[in-house]
C-alpha cells in the first residue's frame, strides 16, 4: 500500500476558485424574494383599498351583527358592520361599518341610513330577502360628491323617498289623521304615483299635516287647481239611479289613501311643500273646484267670543257674511275672561276665513282681510250665532252689520289674533215651538170628555141589557133554522132527481124509436113516426123548460132565504144604531140638566121602539118573507102546470104509437121492445104528473118540505 | 487525514476518494466529471444546498403567513356566507365538539409545516456547526421531513374536494380562499426545502471542524 502510494501522484488539492458572490448566490434566492414582494404587495394594497370606517348611531340595532351584517346602497353591498356597541350612556346603538372607499366620499350629510327588516303590509311584503339572509342597512345618498362625513344617525324607518328620487313634495291639511297612515298610496286615476309621510300636527294644533311625495313625472298633473280627497275606506250612497257603492284598492280600503286630480287647467305650477286641503270625499272635493277657487289658500284666523251657549255650534260650521259663505269654524274652547275683578267664562269660537271670499281679489292676504275687517267692524259689524238647521238645531256663525249696535273695534289678543265683538244671537229654537203645542194640548179638557164617554157607555149597556132586545136575535135565528130547513127537505131536493131521469128514460124511449124506424123503413110508419116524434120532442123540450125552471126557483128561494137574513139583521142593526145614535145625540146634547128625564123619554122612546118591533115591524118582515116565500112557491106551481098537459100528449103519444106498433105486428119481439118502451115512458108520464099533482094539491109543503 | 479516520469508524466516499451518481447510483472515481452510465453531472457536495436550502425555507415560510391569516374556505349558504381561517376552523371544530378531526386540522395545518419548517433550519445549521444530535439521527430527521412533505397537502386537498363537490349555486357553495393557495405554496416551497438539502453534508459537518 505504502509502495503504491509512492507511486501514485500526491493527491491533487482541487479547490474551487473563489467565485465572485453573485456567481455563488443561487437561483432560487429569487423565489422568496418574490414571495416577500407578492406579500408585501398584497398587504399594501388590502390596506390600502380598506374602505373608510363610518359611525352610524341607531335607536334601535335589532339584527345588526358585526361581520355579517351589510350595507347596501340600491342593492349594491357596498360595506359590512365591523363592530356594533353602545355610545356613552347606553343611549343610542353605535355602528360601525367599513364602507368602500369608491362610496365613501359621496357620504355627505344627506346621506341616510335605515335597517332593512321584513315588513308585511297591505300594500306588498318587502324586505323578504331579510328573513333569510338576516337585515342589512340600507343606505340612499346623491351623486354629488360633497364634504364626506364619518358620523351620520340613522333612521328609524325607511325615508318616504330616496335621495335623489325626482318628484315634489306637497304638504296636505286634514282636520282629521284618522284616516291618514305613513306610506298610504296617492292614486291619480287609480294608478299609485306616490305616498304619504307621517301625519303630523300642524304648528297650531288645529289641522293634520302630512307630507305628500308625488313621482316624477306625474308631478307635473299638480297645479293649484288639484284637489285631494281621502278615499280610504268605502262610500255607499242611495239615490234615484240606485245604490252605488265605491271601493277603491283594497289597500286604501285598509290603509287609508290619498287620490288626486286636476279638473280644470289654467292652474300656477306648485313650489315644493306648497299646502293642500285634503277633502272628505271627491265630490266634495270636485265641487270645491267651482266653489272656491282659492281652497289652498291661506286663511285668516278670527275669534269671537261669545257669552251664550253654543250648543250647536261645532267645527266645520259655516261662517256667513251677508249670507255668503266666507269660511268655516275651525275651534270651540271655553275661555275664562277676568274682567273688573269678575271672572267670566267666554266661548271662543275660532274663525277660519278665506280672504278671497270677502271680495279682496285672489291675491288677498290674511293681514288684508283682518285690516278690511278692521273698518267693517268700526262700522257696526258683528257676529252673532243664527239657526242654520231648525229640524238639527245646528248653528252658524253670521257677521252682520247692526246699525244700531254700540261703537266697538276689532281688538287683538295676547297672539295678535282679532277678537270681533258680538250681539244677540237670533236662535229659532224648534224646540221651544214643540213645547208650546204640547201645553195646548195639555189644556184641553180631556177628563170631562173621559166621564162623559164613560156615562154613555153606562147608558148602551143597559141598554143591550135588556131581555126584549135581546130575544130578537134568537127569534130570527130559529125562523132562519126553519127557512133552511123547508129548503133542505128531501122532497124538494129530490124533484131536480126525478125529472131527469123521466127526462133519460124519454131519450131512451126516443132513440129506440128510431132504430124501430130506420129497421121499418116504411113510407106511413115513417111520416106517423116523424110526427110522433115531433110530438114528443116538444113533450121533451117542455118538460125541459120546466126543469129549467126549477134549479131558477130553488136559486130565489135561496136568494130570498139570504134577503131575509141579510134584510133582518141589517135593519135590526140599523135600528139599534138609530137608536145608539139617539141615545148619542140624547147625552151630547147641551141639555145636560135634563139628563135623567131626558134619559128616560129616551129609553122610553127606545122601549116603545123595540115593542114596536117585537109587535110589528120585525114579525111582519118574517110574515111578508113568508108570503113572498108562498108566492114563489105558486110561481113553482104555475110552472109546473104545464107538466100534466106535458103527460097526457105523451099518454097521447104513447098510445098512438102503440096503435102503430100493433098494426104493424103484435108478436115481433121488435113490437114487444117498443111497446115496453113506451109503457116506460107512459109510466115516467104519470110520475110527473103525480108529482105535478102533489105540487098542486099541496104547495105548502114546498116550504114546509112535508 | 489519516487522524481523523481513526477518530470514526465510518468513512465517506469522499473519503475514499469515490463519487456516486445522484441520479443513477453508479459510483465512480473522484475524478470523474461525468457519469459514464446515465450522463450526468457527478458532484461528490453540493456547495449551493445550503443556500437553496434557505431560499426555499424563506419562501415557504413567507408563503405560510398569509395562508393563515386568509380564510381558507368561503361559504356561501342560503342565510349566510362565512369565511374561517385555519384556526379559526379549528376552534369552531372544538366549539362542535369534533375534537379528533379538530386534532388531524390542526396537527396537519399548523403543527406539521411549523416543525418542517424547524426541522429543516436546524438540519441546515447543523451541518455548518456543531449539534447535538449525532449524525445518525439527523439523517433520520431528514428522512422524516422528506416523507412528510408529501402529506401536508391534506388540507388542501379537502378544500379542493369540497369546493369542487358543493356547488349548488345560490343554495350552497364554497370556494378555497387565498389561504388555501398560499398553503398549497407554503407546502412546495417546504418540499422542495427539503430536497434542495444535500444530506451528504451532515457527515461533513464534524470533519470539518478539526481541520
Amino acid at each position: 500500500m505504502t509502495d503504491n502510494q509512492t507511486i501514485q501522484p500526491a493527491p491533487l488539492d482541487v479547490r474551487p476558485v473563489k467565485r465572485p458572490i453573485w456567481q455563488r448566490i443561487s437561483v432560487v434566492w429569487l423565489v422568496p424574494v418574490l414571495a416577500l414582494v407578492v406579500s408585501l404587495g398584497v398587504a399594501y394594497s388590502s390596506y390600502a383599498n380598506q374602505g373608510t370606517l363610518i359611525e352610524i348611531s341607531f335607536e334601535n340595532a335589532s339584527g345588526v351583527t358585526a361581520d355579517e351584517t351589510v350595507i347596501k346602497y340600491r342593492d349594491v353591498t357596498v360595506g359590512r358592520v365591523e363592530k356594533v356597541e353602545f355610545a356613552e350612556g347606553l343611549t343610542d346603538v353605535l355602528v360601525h361599518v367599513r364602507v368602500d372607499k369608491t362610496v365613501a366620499p359621496y357620504l355627505d350629510d344627506d346621506a341616510q341610513f335605515w335597517v332593512v327588516r321584513p315588513d308585511v303590509s297591505v300594500r306588498g311584503i318587502t324586505g323578504l330577502d331579510t328573513v333569510l339572509g338576516g337585515v342589512y342597512i340600507d343606505g340612499s345618498w346623491d351623486t354629488e360628491a360633497d364634504v364626506a362625513q364619518y358620523e351620520f344617525v340613522g333612521l328609524e324607518s325607511p325615508p318616504q323617498t330616496r335621495v335623489g328620487q325626482r318628484g315634489t313634495v306637497v304638504s296636505l291639511r286634514a282636520s282629521d289623521g284618522s284616516a291618514l297612515s305613513q306610506g298610504a298610496p296617492i292614486l291619480h286615476k287609480g294608478i299609485t304615483v306616490g305616498n304619504l309621510g307621517t301625519p303630523q300636527l300642524s304648528f297650531n294644533g288645529n289641522d293634520v299635516i302630512v307630507d305628500a311625495f308625488i313621482q316624477s313625472p306625474y308631478d307635473q298633473r299638480i297645479t293649484s287647481n288639484t284637489r285631494f280627497w281621502d278615499t280610504s275606506g268605502f262610500s255607499l250612497r242611495l239615490g234615484a239611479g240606485g245604490v252605488s257603492l265605491d271601493v277603491n284598492s283594497i289597500a286604501s280600503l285598509i290603509e287609508g289613501g290619498i287620490a288626486f286630480d286636476t279638473v280644470v287647467s289654467g292652474g300656477a305650477p306648485v313650489r315644493d311643500s306648497q299646502v293642500f286641503d285634503l277633502f272628505f270625499d271627491e265630490g266634495t272635493a270636485r265641487s270645491s273646484l267651482f266653489s272656491s277657487p282659492t281652497q289652498n289658500a291661506e286663511v285668516l284666523n278670527i275669534d269671537v267670543l261669545f257669552d251664550s251657549s253654543v250648543r250647536g255650534l261645532s267645527a266645520g260650521s259655516e261662517v256667513r257674511f251677508q249670507g255668503i259663505r266666507i269660511g268655516t269654524v275651525t275651534d270651540l274652547s271655553a275661555f275664562v275672561v277676568t274682567d273688573q275683578q269678575e271672572q267670566a267664562v267666554r266661548l271662543r269660537t275660532n274663525l277660519a276665513i278665506e280672504p278671497s271670499r270677502l271680495g279682496l281679489g285672489p291675491d288677498a292676504t290674511p293681514e288684508d282681510a283682518l285690516a278690511f275687517l278692521d273698518g267693517l267692524v268700526a262700522d257696526g259689524l258683528r257676529a252673532r250665532m243664527i239657526t242654520g238647521n231648525i229640524l238639527s238645531g245646528s248653528l252658524q256663525v253670521e257677521l252682520v252689520q247692526v246699525a244700531t249696535a254700540p261703537p266697538a273695534v276689532l281688538t287683538r289678543d295676547a297672539d295678535g289674533k282679532g277678537i270681533i265683538p258680538t250681539t244677540k244671537s237670533e236662535i229659532t229654537d224648534v224646540a221651544a215651538t214643540a213645547e208650546d203645542v204640547l201645553e195646548r194640548i195639555n189644556d184641553l179638557p180631556i177628563e170631562e170628555l173621559m166621564s162623559g164617554a164613560i156615562s154613555m157607555m153606562d147608558s148602551f149597556e143597559r141598554l143591550a141589557n135588556d131581555e126584549d132586545l135581546r130575544a130578537v136575535p134568537s127569534s130570527v135565528s130559529a125562523l132562519l133554522d126553519e127557512a133552511r130547513n123547508l129548503v133542505g127537505g128531501e122532497d124538494i131536493q129530490a124533484v131536480p132527481a126525478d125529472l131527469r131521469a123521466a127526462v133519460s128514460e124519454m131519450r131512451d124511449t126516443i132513440a129506440g124509436l128510431n132504430t124501430v124506424i130506420t129497421g121499418a123503413n116504411d113510407a106511413e110508419i115513417v111520416q106517423s113516426l116523424a110526427a110522433t116524434i115531433e110530438t114528443a120532442n116538444t113533450a121533451v123540450a117542455n118538460i125541459e123548460e120546466a126543469t129549467r125552471n126549477l134549479p131558477a126557483i130553488t136559486a130565489r128561494i135561496e136568494d130570498l132565504t139570504d134577503k131575509l137574513f141579510a134584510i133582518e139583521i141589517e135593519g135590526m142593526v140599523d135600528a139599534a144604531t138609530q137608536t145608539l145614535n139617539s141615545i148619542d145625540v140624547l147625552i151630547g146634547s147641551d141639555a145636560t140638566a135634563d139628563l135623567p128625564a131626558s134619559l128616560s123619554a129616551a129609553l122610553d122612546e127606545v122601549r116603545l121602539f123595540l115593542s114596536e118591533v117585537r109587535a110589528g115591524g120585525a114579525i111582519e118582515n118574517v110574515n111578508s118573507a113568508l108570503a113572498s116565500a108562498s108566492a114563489a112557491a105558486q110561481a113553482v106551481e104555475t110552472s109546473v102546470e104545464g107538466l100534466p098537459a106535458l103527460s097526457a100528449r105523451a099518454s097521447r103519444l104513447v098510445s098512438e104509437t102503440e096503435a102503430v106498433i100493433q098494426s104493424y105486428g103484435e108478436r115481433s119481439r121488435f113490437s114487444a121492445e117498443t111497446l115496453g118502451t113506451l109503457r116506460d115512458i107512459q109510466s115516467a108520464a104519470d110520475a110527473v104528473t103525480n108529482l105535478a099533482r102533489t105540487i098542486q094539491r099541496n104547495p105548502s109543503s114546498l116550504l114546509t118540505g112535508r | 487525514m489519516a487522524g481523523s479516520g481513526t477518530a470514526s469508524p465510518l468513512i465517506t466516499a469522499r473519503e475514499a476518494g469515490l463519487v456516486a451518481c445522484q441520479r443513477c447510483g453508479r459510483v465512480h472515481d473522484r475524478a470523474t466529471a461525468v457519469c459514464v452510465r446515465c450522463g450526468g453531472g457527478l458532484r461528490s457536495r453540493d456547495d449551493t444546498s445550503t443556500q437553496r436550502v434557505w431560499a426555499w425555507l424563506i419562501a415557504g415560510i413567507i408563503a405560510f403567513i398569509p395562508a393563515n391569516i386568509y380564510p381558507m374556505l368561503l361559504t356561501n349558504t342560503l342565510v349566510e356566507h362565512s369565511e374561517s381561517t385555519i384556526i379559526e376552523g379549528v376552534f369552531e371544530l372544538i366549539h362542535h365538539g369534533s375534537f379528533g378531526i379538530a386534532t388531524i386540522v390542526f396537527v396537519a395545518s399548523i403543527v406539521i409545516p411549523l416543525g418542517k419548517f424547524m426541522a429543516v433550519a436546524y438540519l441546515a445549521i447543523s451541518v455548518q456547526r456543531r449539534s447535538a444530535l449525532n449524525q445518525h439521527q439527523r439523517h433520520r430527521l431528514f428522512e422524516v421531513v422528506e416523507f412528510i412533505g408529501r402529506w401536508s397537502m391534506i388540507d388542501v386537498f379537502v378544500v379542493a374536494i369540497l369546493s369542487a363537490l358543493v356547488q349548488l349555486d345560490s343554495l350552497a357553495t364554497i370556494n378555497p380562499g387565498i389561504a388555501a393557495f398560499s398553503f398549497a405554496l407554503s407546502v412546495v416551497f417546504t418540499m422542495l426545502s427539503a430536497q434542495s438539502f444535500d444530506a451528504r453534508l451532515i457527515w461533513d459537518a464534524d470533519r470539518k471542524s478539526p481541520q
